[in-house]
C-alpha cells in the first residue's frame, strides 16, 4: 500500500466520526421538546392537543425544503403572512399561532426533530437508556472513562504512526538504494504489522486496556448509575418541577434541615391534588392512586372517615365510581359503553397492584416508592449540610430532574465520586460565623497567600467525616 | 497493716509474690485455652482438608458473583398523614420522667422518627439536675423488652397464658371485685393522679385497701420519722450543706432513696480546682465495700450486727461534747470505740453542718441517728423536712398484716401493681402460699414475673415510655410523664385499669386517651392551684412543676433512751453475711435488662452473677491471707444460714472486714425473661424480720465452707481484662513480677531489678494525694510532669507539628474527684453507640465490648484502702501508636485531633488493640449485634437455646440510626461521640454561628450525674474545657510514653484522717 491508500482511510476514519457527530442527539432534543414545545404538544407525538400532533412532521413538510420547516419552527408567523402554501394550511385548521422561537439553532432543531421522530417510532422510549451516557447537564460526572472522541484521538494517532513508520521504511529503502544495497527491499504493510515491535506493542496496549477496564468495571460493581426503576405512581418531575416550577423544597421539605430529604407523604400531595383531580398525562389513573392512599373521595371533595378500616373491595368501589363518572364528564355522556367501563376497571386494577404488595395487603396507606438513592449502611449523609450550609443546587447530585419523566439515579454515588467533589468544592467560608474557628485560613485568606478553602482543608476527606 | 508507700493496685495479686498468677497477669493474650473454646462449640471439630477448602474457595468465589450482580429493591415509605412535629432524620425530645416504684429521675427522651432511643437528664429538675443513673439510662432497652406481657391474658394451668380481650378481662375482674375483700398490693407509688385512681376505686369498693411495700424496705426511717417529726416521710438529706458526712451502712451513692440527687450534692462539695480551699469529710461506717464507702475518706468496719452499737456509741460521744444527756445501750469496744469517739469530735466541730444517715432497717437506730442530727443541730439545715422525699413509702408491717390476711382467708382478690412479693419479700414463700387462698387475683405487672405467675387474671401496664402519668417525688415537686411512642404491645395503664373496674365517672371511656384526660383534670384541680399556674403546655414542655410548700418547722419529738435499749445486738461469733441491693439490677427489677446485667458492679467488677465477699488479710511480711483458702476469684464455696446450704461463687474483696462476707440481692429470678431467669443466686429466702417486723438485710451466725476449688462456669469478672504486666524479675527470690508489685514490694525487698531500658520503671495511670499534703503532692505532680515533657520534646520526627491552630481541637477532661464510679457513663455509651452486650460466657473470655470502662484501683491502707475510680476510653492520643500499626490505615487521625475508626476499611488484624497502651480498643468476634445474614456468627446472651437477643426485631428497635452496627470482624472504640460532634457543628453552621459549647456533649458527659466529664473543643479559649485544663491537679495518663493523649485527669484528693486509722 502507498501513501495514497493511507491517506484515503485516513479520509474514511474522519467521515465517520463526523457522521457520528452528525446524528442527532435525542437526549438534547427531548430537553427542547420539554423547555418549548411541550406545553402546546402532546408528548406522545400521536394525539392532537392545543396544537398538532408532531408525529411525522418530517413527512408532511417533505415537499419543501428543510429551511422552510426550520423557519416555520422559529417564527410560524412571518411564514403564514409570506403566505407559504404549507403554514396557510396549518393556519386556517388550527387558527392559533405558534410561539416563535428564534433563538433555536439549525442543530437544535434538528435534535427536536430527531426526537420527535424516534418517540413517534417507539425507538425513543424512557426505559430505553443507553448505560454509561451522562445526561448533559450541572456537572459531567468524572468517572465516564473513555469518551469517542478519545477513540477518535487514539485511532488517529494510530494511523498518523503507521503513516510516519511508512515514512520511515520509504526513506530507509531510498537510503539504502542511494548506498548501493541492491537488495533493499520495501517492507509490505503485513510485514510491518506482523513485526515483533508492533506485535509488542499492541499486545502492551491490549494487557493496559484490560486492567483499566476490569478495574474501572470492578469499582462500578454495586454502583446504580442510571438505575430509574418502575414506580408505583407515574410521577412526572418534569411536570412538576420542570412544567410547574415546584421548588424542590416545597415536597422534599428535609433537604434543608435533615440528613434525610424526605420523600413527601400523601398528604403533601393534597395540598395541590384536592383540586387538580384529573392529570394532563394520565387523567385519573395516576392521581386516583393519591386518593386511594390516604382515603380522599374526590367526588364529594373530603377525606373518607375510617378509610383504614375499609376494605379494598369498598375502596375499588369509590374508585371506579370516580373514574367512570370522570369519563362520562369528558365524553359528556351519562352511560359507560363496554370499553370505558374495561377501562374503569384496568385502572382500578393498576391502583391495587401499585398500591398493595405482600407486605401491605390493604390499599389504604403509604404509598411504597422504589428507592433510587441508596447508600450503604455506614455511609452517613446529611442533606442539609449540602442544601443549607454548602448551598449546593439539588441538580449537582440529581441532574435536571425538572426533566426527567422518570427519576434515575444520576450520579454513581461512589465514594470516589463524593471525594472528589470535596477536593475541589470552595467552602463558603466568608459570609458564615462558624467558620471563625479556622482562624489560620481566615490569616492566609487575607494575606493572599491562599485563594480558597476547599472542603478537604476543612476535613472533608477524613474517614469520620461519613464513617461512623 | 498499714502501709502507706503503696502506690495503687487493682487487685492482691499485684501485691502477691505468686508466679502462676503473675505468669497469668504478665502474659499478654487470654489465659483461656483455645481447646477450652472449641470444646464448646456447637461445631465441635473444625476440620479442613485441600477438597474442602477449594470447594468452599469455588462456592464462596460463586457466591460473591452472584451476589453481586443484582441489587435487591428497596422500599422508601413515607407517611401517609406526616405528622407536623416529625422530620424524618432529626430527633424529637420530649421532657418525661423515668419511675419504677421509688426510683426517679425526670428525663429528656430522644425519639426518632416516633421511636424511643436514647434518655437524657433535665436539666430543669429541682433535684437530679440533668443527671441520671445507669438504670435510667437502660431503661430504654427495658421498652423493647420482648418478654413483657403483650396481651390482657389469663393465666391457665402450668404458667401458660392465653390471651383474651379487654373487655373479657374487665368482666371477669369486675365480678370477682364486686362484694369482695380487695387489697391492691403495690411498690411505692408517688404518682398524685394514680394516688387519685386508686382512691376512687377503695370508693366503690369499700372493702379495698392499699398495701404499699418495698423490695428493699425503709420501713424503719419512715417510722422512725413519724416518731421523732410527726409525719411518715423521709427526709431531705442535703449533702450540699455537710461538710462532715457519716454514713452508717447508707449506700446513698449507690442505691440508697436517691441516689442520683446525692452524687449531685454530694460531689458539690468534693471538686478541687485552685479556688477551693476546703472539702467534705466523709466517714462510712460498714462492713463490706459498697459504692459510697469505697467513696469515703475514711471508713470505719463494723459488722452489720454492731451498726445499733456503733449509732450508741457515736451518739453518746457526741452527747458527752454537747452536753446533751447519754443513753444507755450496748457500746462498741475496742478500736472502733476510740475511732467513733475521735470522730465525735470532727463532728461536734463541724455542728449544724455536718449530716449522719442510717441504712439499716431498725427503727430505734433510726431514732437514734436522728437523735444524733438533732443534738449536732442538722435538723432543718441537712436534715430538712420542707421538701420531704415521697421516694420509699413501703410498710413491712402493713404486708406482713396481709400476707397474715391471706393465709386466714380473708382476702377475696387480689389487685398486685409493680410489686413481685413472691420474690423479692422477706415473706415470698408465704405468700406464694397464701396467695392460693385468695379467689381473685390479678397482675398489673409489666411481665410474667414470679407473681404474675400465681394471678389468674394479667392485665398489663404500660411501659412509663409510653404512659401519660405524674410525680410528686418531693413535696412540692411535681413531674409529668408523656408517652413518647404508642403502646408496642395490648396493654393498658394500671391506673386506667383500676378506674375501669372502679366504673369511676372520672374517666370518659369512649376518649382516645381517657388516662391522659384524667391526670390533665387532675392536675387542673389539684396541683396547679398550688402555685403560679405556668399552664399544662409549659409544664409539659419543661416536665417539671414547681409549687409552693409552706411547712412549718419541726422539733424533734423522738425518745433516744427508749431507743438505746432496741438497737440490734452485737454478734461477734460466726460470720455476718450482709445482703445488699445490686447496685445495676437493683431488688431485681431490673433483672431482664442484658445492659444493667453485664454492667459490672462497681467493686467486684463482676458481671452476670452476685458473689460473695470475702476478706482479706495481709500477714505483715510478703502473704495475703484470703478467708477460706480462696485462692482464685470465682471459686465456690458452701455458705450455710440456719441449717440451709447454698453453693455459691466468691471474691477476695479489700477492704471487707474478717469475720463478715457480703452479697448482692435481686439476682437468681425464677420468671424474669430470657436474660434474667437464674442469673446467680437469690438471697432473699435469707432475709429475717427482727422483733419489731422490719426487714433486717443481714444474718449472723452463718457458716462459710473452705473453697471447693472450682470455679464457677463462666465466672465473669473484667478487672484483669485488657490489662498488659509489664514483669521483671525480683532478685532475692528469682520471681518474675510485675511494674506495680516492683513498687510495692520495693520495701520489703529493696533489691529489685529494673527492666530493660527503664521499661520497669513507675506507671503514672493513677495519682492521689491528701487534701492536707495537697500543696507538695501538686508541685511534685508538676516536677514530674515537667519531666515528662522534657523527655517528650525530643522527637524521631522534627517538623510534624501537633498544633491543631485552625478549627477544632476536641478533648475531655476527667474529674477524679467528682467520679463516684456509677457506671452511668458506660451505660449511656452503650445506648449512644449501639455497643453490644456479649453475654457472661463471651465476657468470660474477655470479650466483652464497652467503649468505657471504669476502672477501679485501690490504694493506701492494704486493710482498709481507699479507692479510685477511672472512667476510661480512647484516649485520642495525637502520637496514636495504634495509627501507624493498621496495615490498612482503617484507624487514622483526624484534622481536629480525633483518632478515627473506619470499620468499613477495617480487616480485623488486631495490631492496633495490641499496641494501644491504654487497651480500650474492642474486637468483634462474633456478629453481636447480628448485622450480618449468618446465624452461627451470633452469640446469645444467657442460654443457649435462646435466639440471639439482637436478632429480635422489637430489640432492635433500640438502635441509634446514626451509628453504624458494627458486624463480625472490625475493631470498634470511643469515637468521642462523633455523631454528636457532627450534629454539633452542622447545627452551628446551619446557625452560621459559632460553635458553643452546649452544641457538643458526649454520651457519658450528658449522663453523669456529678459532671465529672468534660467534652469540648481545647482551640475555644472561653469554653468550659479550657477552664477545666487550667486545673493545677490534671495529669495526663501515662504522660512518659509521649502518645500525647487528649483526656486529661485530675489526680484523686481523699480528706483521709488518719487519726481515725489508730
Amino acid at each position: 500500500m502507498n501513501c495514497k491508500g493511507f491517506l484515503q482511510s485516513v479520509l474514511i476514519c474522519l467521515l465517520s466520526v463526523a457522521v457520528l457527530c452528525a446524528a442527532p442527539n435525542l437526549d438534547k432534543g427531548k430537553s427542547i421538546f420539554k423547555d418549548n414545545c411541550g406545553t402546546c404538544h402532546n408528548k406522545n407525538m400521536k394525539d392532537d392537543m392545543t396544537g398538532p400532533a408532531l408525529g411525522g412532521v418530517q413527512e408532511r413538510w417533505a415537499g419543501y425544503p428543510k429551511e422552510d420547516l426550520y423557519k416555520w419552527i422559529r417564527n410560524s408567523q412571518s411564514m403564514v403572512s409570506a403566505g407559504h402554501p404549507e403554514a396557510t394550511k396549518l393556519f386556517q385548521k388550527w387558527k392559533t399561532t405558534m410561539t416563535a422561537f428564534p433563538t433555536l439553532s439549525d442543530e437544535d432543531i434538528e435534535n427536536l426533530l430527531g426526537y420527535i421522530e424516534a418517540v413517534n417510532n417507539g425507538t425513543y422510549g424512557p426505559k430505553v437508556e443507553v448505560p454509561g451516557q451522562a445526561v448533559s447537564g450541572a456537572n459531567t460526572s468524572k468517572e465516564s472513562g473513555f469518551s469517542w472522541w478519545m477513540y477518535g484521538i487514539f485511532g488517529l494517532l494510530g494511523i498518523i504512526a503507521l503513516f510516519l513508520w511508512n515514512i520511515i521504511s520509504e526513506l530507509n529503502y531510498s537510503k539504502s538504494k542511494a548506498e548501493g544495497n541492491d537488495n533493499a527491499q520495501r517492507k509490505s504493510l503485513l510485514e510491518l504489522l506482523t513485526s515483533k515491535s508492533v506485535i509488542g506493542f499492541v499486545l502492551f496496549g491490549l494487557i493496559l486496556f484490560g486492567g483499566y477496564t476490569t478495574v474501572n468495571n470492578a469499582i462500578s460493581v454495586g454502583s446504580r448509575k442510571n438505575y430509574s426503576p418502575e414506580q408505583p405512581i407515574k410521577f412526572s418531575h418534569a411536570t412538576h418541577a420542570g412544567l410547574h416550577k415546584i421548588e424542590c423544597n416545597y415536597c422534599h421539605d428535609g433537604a434543608r434541615r435533615s440528613k434525610q430529604s424526605v420523600i413527601p407523604g400523601a398528604s403533601t400531595c393534597m395540598n395541590c391534588h384536592a383540586a387538580i383531580k384529573v392529570g394532563s398525562q394520565y387523567g385519573t389513573a395516576e392521581i386516583s392512586k393519591i386518593y386511594a392512599s390516604i382515603g380522599y373521595d374526590p367526588i364529594a371533595s373530603k377525606y373518607i372517615e375510617n378509610y383504614e378500616k375499609l376494605s379494598n373491595e369498598d375502596i375499588q368501589k369509590i374508585y371506579s365510581k370516580w373514574i367512570g363518572d370522570n369519563i362520562m364528564k369528558e365524553k359528556k355522556t351519562s352511560s359507560l359503553t363496554e370499553g370505558d367501563l374495561s377501562q374503569v376497571e384496568s385502572q382500578v386494577r393498576d391502583i391495587t397492584s401499585s398500591l398493595t404488595s405482600d407486605e401491605k395487603p390493604s390499599i389504604a396507606g403509604p404509598i411504597e416508592w422504589v428507592r433510587i438513592h441508596n447508600l450503604p449502611d455506614h455511609v452517613y449523609f446529611n442533606h442539609s449540610q449540602h442544601v443549607t450550609v454548602g448551598k449546593v443546587a439539588c441538580q449537582m447530585c440529581h441532574g435536571k430532574v425538572e426533566t426527567m419523566d422518570v427519576v434515575k439515579q444520576y450520579s454513581p454515588l461512589s465514594m470516589g465520586w463524593c471525594i472528589n467533589c470535596h477536593r475541589e468544592t470552595d467552602v463558603k467560608f466568608a459570609d458564615n460565623k462558624y467558620y471563625d474557628a479556622y482562624k489560620t485560613y481566615h490569616e492566609e485568606l487575607k494575606s493572599g497567600k491562599r485563594t480558597s478553602v476547599k472542603v478537604a482543608d476543612i476535613g472533608g476527606l477524613e474517614c469520620q467525616k461519613c464513617h461512623y | 497493716m498499714k502501709n502507706q508507700n503503696i502506690q495503687t493496685w487493682v487487685d492482691e495479686t499485684d501485691l502477691l509474690v505468686d508466679s502462676k498468677q503473675l505468669n497469668q497477669e504478665g502474659s499478654e493474650f487470654n489465659p483461656v485455652s483455645v481447646e477450652s473454646i472449641l470444646e464448646d462449640e456447637k461445631s465441635g471439630h473444625l476440620e479442613t482438608n485441600r477438597r474442602d477448602f477449594l470447594k468452599l474457595l469455588g462456592f464462596g468465589v460463586g457466591a460473591a458473583t452472584l451476589a453481586s450482580c443484582e441489587a435487591p429493591i428497596k422500599k422508601a415509605i413515607p407517611y401517609t398523614i406526616r405528622p407536623d412535629e416529625i422530620v424524618p432524620g432529626i430527633a424529637n425530645y420530649y421532657a418525661s420522667t423515668f419511675v419504677n416504684g421509688g426510683d426517679v429521675c425526670p428525663v429528656l427522651v430522644k425519639t426518632r422518627e416516633g421511636r424511643p432511643i436514647k434518655i437524657e437528664g433535665n436539666a430543669l429538675s429541682s433535684f437530679t439536675k440533668g443527671g441520671t443513673s445507669a438504670r435510667v439510662q437502660a431503661s430504654v432497652l427495658s421498652l423493647y423488652d420482648y418478654n413483657r406481657t403483650q396481651n390482657p391474658s389469663k393465666l391457665v394451668a402450668d404458667g401458660k397464658i392465653e390471651s383474651i380481650s379487654w373487655d373479657e378481662l374487665d368482666t371477669a375482674v369486675k365480678a370477682g371485685l364486686s362484694g369482695s375483700r380487695v387489697r391492691i398490693l403495690s411498690s411505692t407509688v408517688m404518682s398524685p393522679s394514680a394516688k387519685k385512681a386508686i382512691q376512687e376505686f377503695c370508693v366503690k369498693y369499700p372493702n379495698a385497701k392499699h398495701v404499699t411495700y418495698d423490695a428493699i424496705s425503709y420501713s424503719a426511717l419512715l417510722d422512725a420519722s413519724q416518731k421523732c417529726f410527726g409525719e411518715r416521710v423521709l427526709p431531705n438529706y442535703k449533702f450540699d450543706h455537710a461538710d462532715v458526712i457519716v454514713s452508717f451502712n447508707a449506700d446513698f451513692l449507690g442505691t440508697w432513696i436517691s441516689p442520683i440527687e446525692y452524687a449531685n450534692q454530694y460531689a458539690s462539695k468534693r471538686k478541687l480546682d485552685s479556688t477551693t480551699s476546703s472539702m467534705s469529710k466523709h466517714i462510712q461506717v460498714e462492713s463490706r465495700m459498697s459504692l459510697t464507702g469505697s467513696n469515703a475518706d475514711n471508713r470505719i468496719l463494723v459488722r452489720p450486727s454492731e451498726q445499733g452499737a456503733a449509732i450508741v456509741t457515736l451518739y453518746n460521744a457526741v452527747a458527752s461534747k454537747t452536753g446533751a444527756n447519754t443513753v444507755a445501750g450496748i457500746e462498741l469496744n475496742g478500736a472502733a470505740k476510740t475511732k467513733l469517739s475521735k470522730l465525735a469530735e470532727t463532728l461536734v466541730a463541724a455542728k449544724g453542718k455536718s449530716l449522719i444517715v442510717c441504712g439499716t432497717n431498725n427503727i430505734a437506730e433510726q431514732i437514734l441517728v436522728f437523735g444524733l442530727n438533732n443534738i449536732l443541730g442538722n435538723i432543718g439545715v441537712t436534715v430538712d423536712f420542707s421538701k420531704a422525699s415521697f421516694q420509699r413509702q413501703g410498710n413491712d408491717i402493713e404486708f406482713q398484716a396481709l400476707v397474715k390476711e391471706m393465709q386466714g382467708n380473708g382476702v377475696d382478690a387480689l389487685i398486685v401493681w409493680n410489686a413481685n412479693p413472691a420474690y423479692d419479700s422477706v415473706l415470698a414463700k408465704e405468700f406464694a402460699i397464701a396467695a392460693a387462698n385468695v379467689k381473685l387475683k390479678v397482675s398489673l405487672n409489666q411481665s410474667l414475673d414470679e407473681t404474675s405467675l400465681l394471678c389468674n387474671f394479667l392485665a398489663p401496664d404500660h411501659h412509663y415510655l409510653e404512659s401519660w402519668g405524674d410525680v410528686e417525688a418531693k413535696r412540692g415537686s411535681y413531674s409529668l410523664i408523656q408517652p413518647t411512642i404508642s403502646p408496642l404491645f395490648n396493654t393498658r395503664q394500671a391506673p386506667l385499669s383500676l378506674l375501669l373496674w372502679a366504673d369511676s365517672t372520672s374517666i370518659l371511656k369512649s376518649s382516645e386517651q381517657p388516662y391522659y384526660d384524667f391526670v390533665k383534670a387532675n392536675w387542673q384541680s389539684s396541683i396547679f392551684t398550688k402555685a403560679t399556674n405556668k399552664g399544662w403546655d409549659k409544664t409539659l414542655h419543661d416536665g417539671n412543676f414547681e409549687a409552693n410548700v409552706i411547712v412549718g418547722s419541726v422539733n424533734f419529738i423522738g425518745n433516744v433512751t427508749e431507743a438505746a435499749d432496741k438497737v440490734s445486738k452485737p454478734n461477734t461469733s460466726g460470720i455476718d453475711i450482709e445482703f445488699f441491693e445490686s447496685h445495676s439490677i437493683g431488688a431485681g427489677q431490673y433483672a431482664n435488662n442484658p445492659w444493667l446485667m453485664e454492667l459490672p458492679d462497681p467493686i467486684s467488677r463482676c458481671v452476670w452473677g452476685n458473689y460473695l465477699t470475702v476478706s482479706v488479710k495481709f500477714d505483715g511480711d510478703r502473704r495475703f491471707l484470703v478467708s477460706n483458702g480462696v485462692e482464685e476469684n470465682g471459686e465456690e464455696l458452701v455458705l450455710t444460714i440456719d441449717g440451709t446450704k447454698t453453693t455459691l461463687g466468691a471474691i477476695k474483696q479489700f477492704g471487707q472486714l474478717e469475720g463478715t462476707s457480703a452479697i448482692a440481692l435481686g439476682y437468681g429470678r425464677k420468671n424474669a425473661g430470657d436474660c434474667g431467669t437464674e442469673v446467680g443466686t437469690d438471697m432473699f429466702p435469707f432475709c429475717r424480720m427482727d422483733s419489731n417486723g422490719y426487714v433486717q438485710y443481714y444474718a449472723s451466725n452463718a457458716e462459710l465452707s473452705n473453697s471447693t476449688g472450682t470455679i464457677e462456669k463462666n465466672f465473669a469478672c473484667v478487672q484483669h481484662h485488657h490489662t498488659l504486666g509489664v514483669t521483671g524479675i525480683e532478685k532475692s527470690s528469682g520471681k518474675k513480677i510485675n511494674a506495680d508489685e516492683a513498687e510495692l514490694v520495693d520495701d520489703f525487698f529493696k533489691p529489685v531489678a529494673k527492666g530493660f531500658q527503664g521499661s520497669l520503671t513507675k506507671r503514672s495511670v493513677i495519682r492521689q494525694a491528701n487534701f492536707k499534703d495537697l500543696k507538695q503532692s501538686v508541685e511534685h505532680l508538676h516536677e514530674e510532669r515537667a519531666e515528662f515533657q522534657k523527655l517528650n520534646s525530643h522527637t524521631l520526627y522534627p517538623g510534624h507539628d501537633y498544633k491543631y491552630n485552625s478549627g477544632h481541637h476536641w478533648g475531655m477532661h476527667v474529674d477524679l474527684n467528682s467520679c463516684i464510679g456509677c457506671g452511668t457513663c458506660a451505660v449511656a455509651c452503650m445506648a449512644e453507640n449501639n455497643v453490644p452486650v456479649v453475654g457472661k460466657k463471651e465476657v468470660s473470655r474477655h470479650h466483652e465490648m464497652t467503649w468505657l470502662r471504669i476502672d477501679r484501683y485501690y490504694y493506701g491502707d492494704t486493710e482498709n484502702p481507699n479507692v479510685v475510680y477511672q472512667p476510661l476510653m480512647c484516649q485520642h492520643c495525637n502520637n496514636a501508636p495504634c495509627e501507624n500499626v493498621c496495615p490498612v490505615n482503617a484507624t487514622n487521625h483526624s484534622a481536629d485531633g480525633l483518632n478515627q475508626m473506619a470499620y468499613n476499611r477495617c480487616v480485623g488484624t488486631r495490631y492496633c488493640a495490641n499496641n494501644c497502651p491504654y487497651k480500650v480498643r474492642r474486637f468483634n468476634w462474633y456478629d453481636y449485634t447480628s448485622a450480618d445474614l449468618f446465624p452461627v456468627n451470633q452469640k446469645n446472651l444467657n442460654k443457649e437455646t435462646d435466639k440471639p437477643f439482637y436478632a429480635d426485631n422489637i430489640v432492635r428497635m433500640v438502635l441509634n440510626p446514626d451509628v453504624t452496627v458494627r458486624s463480625r470482624g472490625v475493631i470498634e472504640k470511643c469515637s468521642f461521640c462523633i455523631q454528636r460532634i457532627q450534629e454539633g457543628k452542622l447545627n452551628a453552621k446551619k446557625e452560621q454561628r459559632a460553635l458553643t459549647d452546649h452544641d457538643v456533649k458526649t454520651a457519658c458527659q450528658s449522663a453523669c450525674p456529678t459532671g465529672a466529664i468534660t467534652f469540648g473543643d481545647m482551640n475555644n479559649e472561653n469554653g468550659n474545657l479550657s477552664k477545666k485544663l487550667k486545673n493545677p491537679l490534671n495529669y495526663i495518663v501515662l504522660e512518659e510514653i509521649n502518645v500525647k493523649s487528649a483526656v486529661t485527669y485530675t489526680m484523686k484528693v481523699n480528706n483521709r484522717d488518719e487519726s481515725l486509722d489508730a
